[in-house]
């Protein structure tokens, strides 16, 4: 198991280089510079250049920024004047993760739940009450929820705040909810369609023949068996919600990395392309890795090596 | 004989589907007796597994069985229980093989737990006790190194070996019917006799009732005591097992007889029964087996036959045993059957 994961660790570093790799010559092909704000003279465009190094030929930037970042320098923001890559994401990252995380939970916890019940009800009232209310989940964006939240939990019923971040807890729970219905939403369908086909599996059948009754039956066979396919999906789901939603941090005014993952990009930002790439890239190949091991913990057909 | 332990009467299973109701089961009725091994036999659609699945009170939701049926296990028609009594009698008073020994064990569950699960749940005791009785199962039904095995998963064992752990399930609260659906089919024929050998060793040391699900009449021959012959959601003929090998009299039965090889096969003589089994969403007026039968008679396709009675253990629905029916000569295999019949009855006499 160590070797295993010692293993996925260098194949991590690997990939990850591939992706710096290819982000850095990618982010080149875009057109403009980083630099054209109108009332810049030609020579105070070439002094900034030279000062950020990108007047030194491709390679040699490349070269210089893998160096660097070898050492822990992802450079200097362009944007946001003195601010290094490392500092800007070292701030905002933990906002976004703990509101992701937040939502992560509550979203796969109400999607197990409602994914259950659904399936345990297969094709009565509450199924198809369920299933109408998962499919809105998984329609509707975010954002609009998110203004819905605000209009009637923020407004008519002012019970939670409607904007900021870190002076109270209350203040993060409209906009967990409203990054957590559509996970919710997809698990729920998930473990739904999952658990129909467990229970009806010959395995349950001979659980059922034991004399178990259906609650024992779907405790102890078929979630742990439902489990091993939802594991895979919440893997990447968990990447996308910890690295922060633009929209919802933009709405309640919360002050996480998602917007960067944007606005970096029109404004040429390359150290904060490149960070929020590797960023986002490291989240999901971490999640990816932490899925393949709780697999192989859920399923014993599965040797990790 | 002794008394029956089971006995099912006019039992009839409809399944209401969007096409119509399907009538699964027309009237079945027969006793199982202590100690004694019932085969049913029949093929595909014949309603085999449905009626051990009515006996588990396993059927689908759509399932209905009207109030005239009765299945009367030590008097207790369990047509009435409740699904919380139903979960006393399963797997503690009835218990069931199934089939497939490669997807009928969860495989997420170490086996040792699988087995003690019945017992937990039937006897009330610990989870501690229950695997130590787990492990004496195991070594009941022939799995080598039980100890080293326990905690294994099921993807670690061969078919054979999990049709084993599938047996010592169904034996583990000590059922007093055990209802084996198949148990053989999914396995390679060597397997097979293992595990039919370990069923007839296990009920003899149990005094066990067993209901034998097969379409396999080979397997039927090593294990049964009777033998009921089901078509198209009925029982055809029923008798000991040397009356339905050697005395058979319904045509059907017949067919299935001819369609088996067995060591004194011709080359050429193994005959399929031609046609397809009739849908049950409407099953046809008389004889289902009619339009199959070269036997049958013009009063086949009007009015079904009641049971004749052959002997006092056996029985058969076809017109041919009316006394105003013509006398018709079964296919020369068996001819050969009823003429080893005649000397069995030489014997004895």
């Amino acid at each position: 198991m160590l070797k295993y994961i010692l293993k996925r660790l260098i194949l991590l570093i690997f990939t990850l280089f591939l992706v710096i790799t290819a982000t850095f010559f990618l982010m080149q092909i875009m057109p403009g510079t980083p630099f054209n704000n109108p009332k810049l003279t030609p020579e105070m465009i070439a002094q900034l250049n030279k000062a950020y190094g990108l007047d030194l030929p491709l390679w040699h930037q490349y070269l210089n920024y893998m160096i660097n970042a070898t050492h822990g320098d992802f450079g200097t923001s362009f944007q946001y004047q003195n601010q290094s890559v490392g500092m800007l994401i070292g701030q905002r990252l933990p906002i976004s993760a703990q509101l992701g995380a937040q939502a992560l939970v509550i979203g796969v916890i109400a999607g197990l739940f409602m994914g259950a019940i659904s399936a345990r009800n297969k094709n009565n009232k509450i199924d198809g009450t369920l299933g109408v209310v998962s499919t809105l989940g998984i329609s509707v964006p975010s954002f609009i929820l998110a203004i819905i939240l605000l209009y009637l939990f923020g407004f008519k019923w002012p019970l939670f705040p409607v904007s900021g971040w870190g002076d109270s807890f209350s203040e993060s729970v409209l906009p967990t909810i409203a990054l957590a219905v559509g996970p919710a939403a997809i698990v729920t369908r998930f473990v739904r369609s999952e658990m129909i086909e467990a229970l009806s599996s010959d395995y349950v059948q001979l659980a059922r023949a034991k004399g178990l009754s259906e609650k024992e039956i779907v405790n102890k066979h078929a979630y742990r068996n439902s489990m091993i396919p939802v594991l895979t999906l919440i893997g990447p789901m968990a990447a996308g919600l910890l690295t922060g939603s633009t929209l919802i941090e933009n709405i309640f005014s919360i002050p996480g990395i998602g917007q960067q993952f944007v606005s970096s990009i029109p404004t040429k930002d390359f150290p904060v392309i490149m960070g929020t790439t590797i960023v986002y890239a490291l989240m999901l190949m971490v999640m990816i890795l932490i899925t393949d091991i709780l697999t192989a913990i859920v399923d014993p057909r599965v040797r990790l090596q | 004989m002794s008394n029956p332990i089971l006995k099912v009467e006019n039992l009839h299973v409809n399944f209401n589907t969007y096409a119509g109701t399907v009538k699964a089961i027309r009237d079945v009725s027969f006793d199982l007796n202590e100690g004694e091994t019932l085969a049913i036999v029949g093929e595909s659609g014949s309603g085999k597994s449905v009626t051990t699945k009515t006996l588990m009170g396993l059927n689908a939701k759509n399932a209905s069985i009207p109030d005239n049926s009765r299945l009367l296990f030590k008097d207790k028609n369990l047509l009435a229980l409740t699904e919380e009594e139903w979960q006393h009698v399963r797997g503690n008073e009835i218990a069931m093989i199934f089939q497939d020994p490669m997807t009928s064990l969860d495989p997420t569950m170490k086996i040792g737990h699988q087995i003690a699960e019945p017992l937990v749940k039937h006897r009330g005791i610990s989870e501690k006790e229950a695997l130590a009785r787990a492990l004496e199962l195991m070594k009941g039904v022939g799995i080598p190194d039980a100890e080293e095995h326990i905690n294994d998963y099921p993807h670690q064992w061969s078919g054979g070996m999990r049709q084993r752990a599938v047996i010592a399930i169904a034996l583990a609260a000590d059922p007093e019917i055990l209802i084996a659906d198949e148990p053989t089919t999914a396995l390679d024929v060597t397997i097979q006799a293992q595990i039919l050998n370990l069923m007839k060793k296990l009920q003899k040391e149990s005094n066990s009732s067993i209901i034998f699900i097969t379409h396999d009449l080979g397997v039927v021959a090593g294990m049964a005591d009777r033998v009921a012959v089901m078509y198209a959601g009925k029982i055809v003929e029923y008798g000991t097992v040397d009356e339905i090998f050697f005395n058979p009299q319904h045509p059907y039965t017949w067919g299935l007889l001819n369609s088996m090889p067995t060591t004194d096969t011709e080359e050429g003589s193994l005959q399929a029964i031609p046609g397809t089994p009739p849908d049950l969403l409407e099953p046809p007026l008389g004889d289902a087996f009619a339009p199959r039968n070269v036997y049958a008679l013009a009063i086949d396709s009007r009015e079904e036959p009641p049971f004749f009675k052959v002997s006092d253990t056996h029985y058969a629905a076809t017109w041919l045993l009316d006394e105003r029916a013509p006398k018709v000569t079964p296919p020369k295999q068996i001819l050969t059957r009823w003429a080893h019949w005649q000397e069995l009855q030489g014997q004895e006499a």
